[in-house]
């Protein structure tokens, strides 16, 4: 008893549990520096600036050929705090959350003069394209609505999925400018529950739950490819292979019933590519459904001119000639002479045909280049599928056994010979 | 005596005591302990401050610079490369990177007709860059090249 | 043992009830102890810090996660500056609730109450150095109350902000402000404040033939208690530096138009509150700048304790004083309080 007193005096008047209280401490600040990931540096030759996000991220797969991370590193596209070890503070000035190409930031992330928002004259100005396309304003599923229900007295669109002025208008049908729809100013109660019910496809839509309708928002919604997965999966990868089962996310769905506002979903089970391309409604001819549908729908088509449309018949224009031909012309060929064409470009991103100097590449009448066909030296085609890599030849119309009325080219003419039995 | 006096020489006593091998008293041994405690959290303080004053972020700028086809560097051409501080110096043998960072105190060397002079203290290279006079006391140095596998030459500048 | 320059900052002896933590609660010198590690650890993050709009949160990013011990010693300046903030606010409270401000010490009080202020300014400069989403709106808010002073307002703004809206030149400024003037001013009227200390008798006691405990401690006992304080004092930063991170958000982007956070430092909150009364003069500097002019007159107008009672916890002389600095420090509670819950 005695003994512990003085201990305790003792321990009192020399301060030590105080300087072992202070040891402690000191060994755990430093037992508590250590724990953290440790700092793997990233400095991207295009920006030249450190960043971390390897630290934790470091078995992302690479996105695609053409956006190495050693030239880009992660935060010109995805934005973040790139010195950030920790993951609060270092996600949250990121674009889009995981998606930087949402449409609401895809000029913040994909952009740039060198990118995807630079001269029109030079085929960069993708992602302006893409905000003023059919696909991402709606506005012809819109338009349509409204004038059906008396809420505009003609078919020309006024409003889109977001308001949206376009002020180089180059096609005759291009607009100035659309408003935002709002569902909330509509009175007819047929509008608003085509708002209610029908605006899961565009690209700004969340997507309608189910595999078969898994998709992305934005640039990713093509371009990255998602069809029958799982959303949830961590996706790390852009590509331009796109299969007609991306396209089928949103198209060859079911049918719009209008009278009582609803979609009906397909019901078909398809067992073969045939029959699982497009929904069991009409005959398609055989390299419709052999081909994916980039094989033939241009990048105009797809991804917009630059204008405002008020319906995709206005931008929609591959016909059957223009690989074909008729009987009185052949199909509209152009000779690679410039070292920066297109055709050549797109040939190196996506490698599926070699294309050189003085190949001769069919072209669209409004002089895109089908960049991946080429014309043989015994006058017949070849084209490479973009997302197969498959190889098929092919002929001109002229001169063969054609039977056709050279005044009427529209596709349903050819497949009242042509189209395949379901 | 005062109590911080007679803590002082307990803690002395205590310490020459433990050194000799004999008992100490209690307070000495405590005190010393204490200030064993204290000089230690120094110390390892001490380690952290050296840490913290010594960090190196690590290069800004590329250490590997592309310097495209090794066909636009044919034999007989000498080529500045600015972004590197170097020349390139191609001959029938090979290709040569010099860098024209005078190996005496850093100053940037000229070329002269018979080779390299650096303007700062007048230290004298051949074309090659090996030293001819001047207070530099090493030949200029030699800077990494290697073929990539699409045929260009990626220079190191480290 | 010889005593050192240290030892003779001191007195040889001082009454021992009075050097009692009980007593004092060690507020002043634990306030002097973290000025010291606030000095410190300012030094060391200058090695790394950027007083730029760019350069701010990436250096201090770089500080916190990549610096070995970095983080560390931001954590302990930030945990520092907020434990000065509540020891000086202590021990204000100490020498009301004691009386010890009774002449000679009024002057020193004064000092006090400026060292006060500078205190303040100090903690708001150097939130501001952050310059991150988090402190943006203070700034905005805080610099545009000086607008608000008559005759003087453009000219005050302009002199703390450099052109007519926050930018690269406040950050220049409150940087220059935080690490040199601010820091010297403190420095010269603390050292003066310890001085006066010593001049005006130490500790205030009541005169020796009143006093009830004759016994005294020497100067090495009272360094040792300081010491003892100091360790214990780390430790406790250490702790909190190590497992409650000083805050940082993204930096300030000048495109983002929206107000996401809009709460005052914690030590600004009831003056938030204050202001959604109505002028912003009024309640943002007059009643502020009001207050600190009450704390100064406490010693001059109100009634002081008698010297009999010096030394003991609330006096019966100066219960005015004791009770109108009660009603102070419950106001500003509440009205923190209010502010903090929205």
């Amino acid at each position: 008893m005695v003994g512990l007193n003085s201990i305790a005096t003792g321990l009192r008047r020399t301060a030590l549990i105080p300087a072992v209280f202070l040891l402690l401490t000191i060994i755990l600040a430093g037992w508590h520096n250590n724990r953290r990931p440790r700092a793997i540096a990233l400095l991207p030759s295009l920006t030249n600036q450190p960043e971390y996000c390897l630290s934790c991220h470091q078995d992302l797969p690479e996105i695609s050929r053409s956006h190495p991370f050693q030239a880009f590193g992660c935060v010109l596209c995805h934005g973040g705090e790139r010195l950030s070890l920790e993951a609060d503070l270092a996600h949250r000035s990121m674009r889009g959350g995981r998606n930087p190409s949402d449409l609401t930031v895809a000029q913040d992330s994909c952009g740039g003069s060198n990118c995807h928002t630079g001269e029109a004259a030079q085929e960069r100005n993708h992602v302006q394209r893409v905000l003023t396309s059919v696909q991402a304003t709606y506005a012809g599923a819109i338009a349509n609505l409204r004038y059906s229900f008396g809420a505009q007295p003609d078919l020309t669109a006024r409003m889109g999925i977001f308001a949206i002025r376009d002020e180089h208008i180059q096609t005759p049908t291009g607009l100035p400018g659309l408003e935002a729809f709002a569902p909330e100013n509509e009175t007819n109660p047929g509008i608003q529950a085509f708002a209610q019910n029908c605006l899961n496809c565009h690209l700004s839509a969340e997507p309608l739950p189910g595999e078969e309708t898994s998709r992305l928002t934005g640039c990713a919604a093509c371009h990255s490819l998602t069809a029958g997965d799982d959303l949830d999966q961590p996706l790390h990868s852009l590509t331009l292979k796109i299969p007609y089962t991306q396209c089928n996310t949103c198209h060859n769905r079911g049918n719009y019933d209008l009278r009582n506002m609803h979609f009906v979903p397909r019901s078909d089970k398809p067992q073969d590519r045939l029959h699982d391309y497009y929904q069991p409604i009409a005959q398609f001819v055989r390299c419709e459904w052999t081909l994916d549908c980039i094989d033939c729908h241009t990048r105009y088509e797809i991804m917009g001119d630059g204008d405002l449309h008020s319906n995709q018949r206005e931008i929609r224009y591959i016909q059957c000639r223009t690989c074909h031909g008729t009987l009185d012309e052949l199909p509209l060929t152009r000779t690679i002479t410039d070292p920066e064409d297109l055709a050549l470009r797109m040939s190196f991103l996506n490698p599926v045909i070699d294309l050189g100097g003085g190949d001769t590449v069919l072209v669209s009448s409004r002089g895109e280049p089908l960049w991946n066909t080429r014309r043989l030296a015994d006058g017949s085609y070849e084209l490479f599928g973009k997302a197969s890599g498959q190889r098929f030849t092919f002929r001109a119309v002229k001169g063969s056994a054609c039977q056709q009325n050279t005044a009427e080219q529209e596709s349903r003419y050819c497949h009242e010979c042509h189209a395949v039995e379901r | 005596m005062s109590a911080t006096q007679s803590r002082d020489s307990s803690e002395k006593q205590a310490s020459i005591q433990v050194a000799r091998g004999q008992g100490t008293t209690r307070r000495g041994f405590l005190s010393l302990m204490t200030k064993g405690m204290v000089y230690l959290s120094g110390l390892l303080g001490l380690r952290g401050l050296i840490s913290f004053l010594v960090y190196d972020s690590g290069p800004t700028t590329q250490t590997r610079i592309n310097l495209g086809a090794s066909s636009n560097y044919p034999p007989g051409t000498r080529t500045l490369v600015a972004e590197a501080n170097a020349i390139l110096i191609s001959q029938e043998g090979g290709v040569l990177a010099l860098s024209l960072i005078c190996p005496h105190l850093g100053c940037l060397v000229g070329e002269t007709p018979d080779g390299f002079t650096c303007p700062c203290h007048g230290s004298r290279f051949d074309r090659s860059g090996g030293l001819i006079r001047g207070p530099a006391r090493q030949s200029m140095v030699r800077l990494e090249i290697e073929v990539d596998r699409d045929g260009n030459l990626i220079l190191s500048m480290a | 043992m010889r005593p050192s320059f240290y030892h003779h900052l001191h007195p040889p002896t001082i009454p021992s009830p009075q050097a009692r933590f009980r007593y004092t609660l060690g507020a002043g010198g634990i306030s002097v102890y973290l000025t010291l590690v606030l000095l410190v650890t300012g030094i060391l993050e200058m090695y790394y810090y950027v007083p730029t709009p760019e350069g701010a949160t990436h250096s201090i990013q770089t500080l916190t996660f990549l610096v070995p011990y970095g983080g560390l010693v931001r954590n302990l300046h930030y945990w520092a500056a907020q434990g000065l903030m509540v020891s000086v606010l202590v021990h204000l409270l100490r020498v009301i609730w004691t009386g010890g401000y009774a002449p000679p010490r009024r002057f020193n009080y004064l000092l006090g109450v400026l060292l006060l202020v500078v205190i303040v300014l100090l903690d708001f400069t150097g939130y501001v150095l952050r310059w991150d989403e988090g402190v943006r709106w203070a700034l905005v808010a805080g610099t545009n109350l000086l607008k608000t002073v008559p005759l003087l307002g453009n000219d005050l703004y302009i002199l703390a902000v450099g052109g007519d809206q926050t930018g690269p030149a406040t950050l220049v400024r409150f940087y220059a402000w935080h690490v040199f003037g601010l820091t010297l001013l403190l420095v010269v009227l603390a050292i003066w404040h310890l001085f006066r200390i010593r001049r005006d008798g130490g500790i205030a006691v009541p005169p020796p033939e009143l006093r009830r405990d004759p016994r005294r401690i020497t100067r090495f006992e009272l360094a040792r208690r300081e010491g003892t304080a100091a360790i214990v004092a780390s430790g406790v930063l250490i702790l909190l530096a190590t497992f409650i991170p000083a805050p940082l958000a993204q930096s300030i982007d000048p495109s983002n138009l929206a107000t996401t956070e809009t709460q005052a430092p914690w030590f600004f909150l009831w003056v938030q509150q204050l202001l959604k009364l109505g002028s912003p003069f009024l309640w943002g500097v007059l009643l502020p700048l009001g207050l600190i002019v009450i704390l100064g007159l406490i010693p001059y107008i109100l009634p002081l304790a008698r010297p009999a009672e010096l030394g003991t916890w609330f006096p019966q002389g100066n219960r005015s004083a004791q009770a109108m600095i009660l009603i102070l420090l419950l106001g500003i509670l509440l009205l923190s309080l209010l502010a903090w819950l929205g």
